[in-house]
């Protein structure tokens, strides 16, 4: 089995990681170089003290009568060495020339130099622990008994370690978070980035980099805007200036004897100027509207916009009731649905309105039993100039223009439109609607 | 001597305005031709015409503007179709609301606009309204109902906008513009038929019960319009005008 590390996934980790990993090694660095230094400084302090202690202390024990030493013993003891008045215990014996021995048996042979006869021993199991075996001028036996040990760390050093390593999670936090919520803060942009809405500048404060991005964002937002509304600007003045010359040709048309050849050309010129109205009015839809959102009784717009139909002679029949009061902006909610029942009534001949009200939202269903729309093709109907290729369409003289708006005015909305085939034929368009308390 | 009305038709494109009066002289009409809204004003200082088409997306003279004065001027009583080359309801409505009769958008059929010149003819002649709406933005107000004769529908109490299909706005406007009239259906027909007169084949009785319901009104005893036996209807609240409200 083995075990791989991950590599963290986010930014944010990764850098957290790399911060922190980094700045706990240095920090373990200089915090193991400063102890090291210490203990070499306290060691070498310690020796030497050791040194002049036992030469002073076998000196007073050499020269006191035997009787009086064992007074003296506590206090010529210290904290990691005292003195016993015994040939001490046997063990193993310590050469002092071999490699391996404590530096307190170097000290402790300078300290005597010589003048007493010396030998050590050692004891498994405890570190480091020996005696130091010495014979006083009388010929006395007295044992040094040396248990060396670090000098103790002080009990705030935890705290202060962990206070760090606090500290330094603290800081890699803050400065991982300062690094990355600008980065955060642009892909939201880009992601909401809605050229034909009106465009949200990004705050162009903060560190160099930072503003540099949100002041390249902002411009690119600015130039695609502008290029969006050349474009609509350019289909909507085509359009525009057609209709004179279409005009023109079509009061020249009502001058001409009856004929196939006028009716022809009647027949073309309605094309012409069906195209340009739905170029002016897809323009439009795109470039957004200046309409206001007004309180709509529901159930009396889409009464009102089927008797429009029905009173043209249209076989258009709402079924359903919403008892729904919305805020909406009326025209752009009537030419959706005006679209939508165009389109059905040109392949199908005829209409039905649904209308359901959910708890927070609601659908307005435009179905017809036409021919519908292949599966495939179902997405790209809603794409502007798109035609349903099949030869149907033709005669009928589409824009490819009608869905497309009704589409952007869907979204404009705050809804959305969405088009399937119904189970035994004919094409379904549901326009859902938000539903406010 | 028969009357012969006389039509004054406002366009800056020169073969549009040329065919336009060639095709109403074809049909039995007497017209005269200018191209802007300083020709207009001074063929008006010596002249009086029935009827003015008037196109109002013309250079240097706003049409809107020229609609306007024509509507405090001398010639305030004279009708008004405007020609619009945008098919944008906002055009419509300010048409609607600076004071034209009727309005048609580029590109049109010379027919129609025979036909609607015929309408706005016989509309302002026939039954000459009691209440007369001359500024903009105006609301009709009567029992607990608001009408916007510019965005053409019904304001409640609470402000909640109630739709109204177009034949339906007619006819209640007919009823509003002739407050407390009794009105036969022959009149009412005349009166609603304005742009789709082919079109308009519903009953007027049909039409009644259907704004009936649309204005809440019982119709058993009806509150707004009462039916009149053997005469047609009447409308029977008072009507008031309201200046733009927001």
């Amino acid at each position: 089995m083995s075990f791989r590390l991950q590599w963290p996934r986010t930014l944010a980790s990764r850098l957290s990681l790399i911060f922190l990993v980094g700045l706990i090694l240095a920090q373990a660095l200089s915090f193991g170089a400063q102890y090291y230094e210490r203990f070499q400084s306290a060691r070498s302090t310690m020796l030497g003290n050791m040194r002049n202690d036992v030469s002073t202390s076998i000196a007073i024990l050499d020269r006191l009568p035997a009787q009086e030493r064992p007074a003296w013993l506590k206090q010529l003891s210290r904290t990691n060495y005292d003195y016993l008045l015994s040939v001490g215990e046997s063990g193993a014996p310590l050469d002092p020339e071999a490699d391996e021995v404590p530096v307190a048996v170097t000290s402790i042979s300078a300290a005597l130099g010589g003048a007493h006869p010396l030998g050590f021993t050692r004891f498994a199991g405890e570190q480091k622990h020996f005696q130091a075996h010495v014979r006083l001028s009388d010929g006395s036996p007295v044992t040094i008994d040396v248990r060396p040990a670090m000098p103790p760390l002080s009990p705030w050093l935890p705290g202060v370690l962990l206070g760090q390593l606090a500290l330094l999670i603290a800081c890699t936090w803050l400065a991982v978070r300062i690094a990355i919520r600008p980065l955060a803060r642009l892909a939201n942009a880009v992601d909401t980035l809605d050229p034909n809405a009106h465009p949200v500048m990004l705050d162009e404060q903060g560190p160099i980099e930072v503003a540099h991005a949100a002041r390249a964002f902002n411009a690119m937002q600015t130039r695609i805007a502008a290029y969006l509304k050349e474009r609509m600007q350019l289909l909507a003045a085509i359009s525009h200036d057609l209709q004179t010359p279409i005009t023109r040709m079509k009061l020249r048309a009502e001058f001409m004897d009856d004929s196939v050849e006028k009716d022809k050309l009647w027949h073309d010129l309605g094309e012409m100027e069906h195209l340009v109205r739905e170029g002016v009015a897809y323009a439009r839809s795109i470039h957004g509207s200046t309409e206001e959102s007004r309180r709509t009784d529901l159930d009396a717009f889409l009464d009102s916009l089927v008797f429009d139909y029905q009173d043209m002679g249209k076989d258009v029949r709402l079924i359903g009731k919403s008892a729904a009061v919305i805020d909406t902006r009326p025209q752009a909610l009537r030419r959706v649905l005006v679209n939508l029942t165009d389109n059905a009534l040109k392949f199908a001949g005829a209409a039905e309105v649904w209308v359901e009200a959910h708890k927070d939202s609601l659908a307005i269903t435009v179905m017809d039993r036409g021919p519908g729309i292949a599966d495939a093709e179902l997405a790209h109907v809603l794409q502007p100039f798109y035609r349903v290729e099949n030869s149907r369409n033709r005669d009928t003289g589409g824009t490819g223009l009608g869905l497309a708006i009704a589409q952007q005015l869907a979204m404009a909305l705050g809804g959305s439109l969405t088009l399937s085939n119904r189970e035994g034929g004919g094409l379904c368009a549901v326009l859902k609607l938000p539903l406010q308390p | 001597m028969e009357h012969v009305d006389h039509i004054l038709i406002v366009d800056d494109d020169r073969e549009i305005r040329e065919l336009v009066g060639n095709y109403l002289k074809k049909n039995g009409l007497r017209t005269t031709v200018v191209a802007d809204g300083r020709q207009m004003r001074s063929f008006l200082e010596a002249n009086t015409v029935d009827l003015i088409v008037l196109d109002i997306m013309m250079p240097g003279d706003d049409g809107l503007q020229v609609c306007r004065e024509l509507r405090v001027g001398k010639h305030k009583a004279t009708p008004v179709l405007m020609l619009t080359a945008r098919n944008d309801e906002t055009d419509r409505i300010i048409g609607l609301e600076m004071g034209a009769d009727d309005y048609l958008t580029k590109p049109f059929a010379a027919r129609e606009l025979l036909a609607r010149i015929n309408a706005v003819l016989r509309r302002t002649r026939m039954l000459p309204p009691n209440l007369v709406v001359t500024e903009s933005g105006r609301l009709l107000g009567f029992g607990r109902w608001q009408l916007d004769t510019s965005a053409r529908h019904l304001l409640d109490q609470d402000g909640t906008l109630v739709a109204l299909s177009g034949a339906e706005y007619r006819l209640l406007r007919v009823f509003l513009d002739h407050p407390q009239r009794v009105l036969s259906r022959d009149q009412l027909l005349n009166l609603t038929q304005g742009r789709e007169a082919d079109l308009f084949d519903r009953s007027i009785d049909l039409l009644v019960s259907r704004l009936r319901q649309r204005l809440l009104d019982d119709a058993r005893e009806p509150a707004y319009i009462k039916t009149v036996r053997s005469e047609g209807y009447v409308f029977s609240l008072p009507v008031e005008i309201f200046g733009a409200s927001a």
